[in-house]
């Protein structure tokens, strides 16, 4: 009598790297990303020598080349940021705001707007610089 | 004859739709995921609610004003001061004043970029109290 050949139960050994670059891979990007509300608008930061580093945590403005503003990736006019500002910093007293503005920004804009979140009674703004490459 | 009963094998768990599930987490991460390098200089600080004691600012002497113009140039005293050479010019003025306090004024048809090489300029000096003003309705 001729018996069937039994299948193997185990993995076969490709599969089995496979999986564990996979994860690897997984943990790298889940480690080293940081997912963040991009502006609806292009922003290129301002260059910077000497910055500090980035805290994470609290509101990011958004602010274009053109003065269109954003609050976390949604777009708003200016009283509309300033009066949600306001609201928000009643629940969270501590609230930080980055301000991610583009680096060809008038500061007839920038310092406008610094005031004003001031005003709303946020103590703890930053503007967001990009490091120098070299 | 006695023959050795035939182990029966285990249950296998089907490892596919761990794989799968893993994929699409990874595919996830590396498309939303930002990789922007990013630093921050501060605009506003809880500590500069507090009013300075006023030793420290009899101490610093009167501020140096230094002005931001349209172009990013910088002027002190109505002097244009050259970009590559501002930062040794600030940090002769803090040697000989340790507790300088340096006022900037800007035009505000001056872009931001030139207010944070001009900050730069000074936190390379070593200057520590640094203010902007903002001119009324500018």
């Amino acid at each position: 009598m001729k018996l069937k050949p039994r299948r193997s139960l185990t993995m076969p050994d490709p599969l089995v790297s496979l999986i564990d670059v996979v994860f690897f891979l997984l943990v790298f990007f889940m480690l080293v990303g940081r997912m963040d509300a991009t502006a609806p608008f292009d922003v290129a930061p301002p260059i910077s020598i000497l910055g500090e580093d980035l805290p994470t945590g609290g509101l990011t403005v958004s602010v274009g080349e053109d003065g269109r503003m954003a609050l976390d990736g949604v777009e708003l006019d200016k009283s509309e940021l300033i009066t949600k500002l306001a609201q928000l910093h009643e629940n969270m007293p501590n609230l930080m705001v980055r301000i991610n503005a583009h680096s060809s920004l008038r500061l007839s804009v920038l310092l406008p707007l610094v005031a004003e979140i001031e005003a709303a009674g946020i103590g703890d703004v930053v503007l967001v610089v990009t490091p120098n490459p070299i | 004859m006695q023959l050795a009963r035939r182990k029966k094998p285990s249950a296998l768990i089907s490892m596919t739709s761990l794989i799968d599930v893993m994929l699409i987490l990874l595919v996830f991460f590396m498309v939303t995921s930002t990789y922007l390098d990013l630093d921050m200089m501060p605009m506003v600080q809880r500590s500069d609610e507090t009013v300075a004691p006023a030793s420290s600012t009899a101490a610093a002497g009167a501020p140096l004003l230094l002005q931001l113009s349209a172009d990013g140039s910088v002027r002190l005293r109505g002097q244009v001061i050259a970009a590559d050479s501002l930062a040794a010019q600030l940090t002769g003025m803090a040697t000989a004043k340790p507790n300088l306090r340096v006022l900037v004024l800007p035009s505000g048809a001056a872009d931001a970029q030139a207010l944070v090489v001009l900050i730069d300029a000074a936190t390379q000096a070593g200057i520590a109290d640094l203010r902007v003003i903002r001119p009324e309705g500018g």
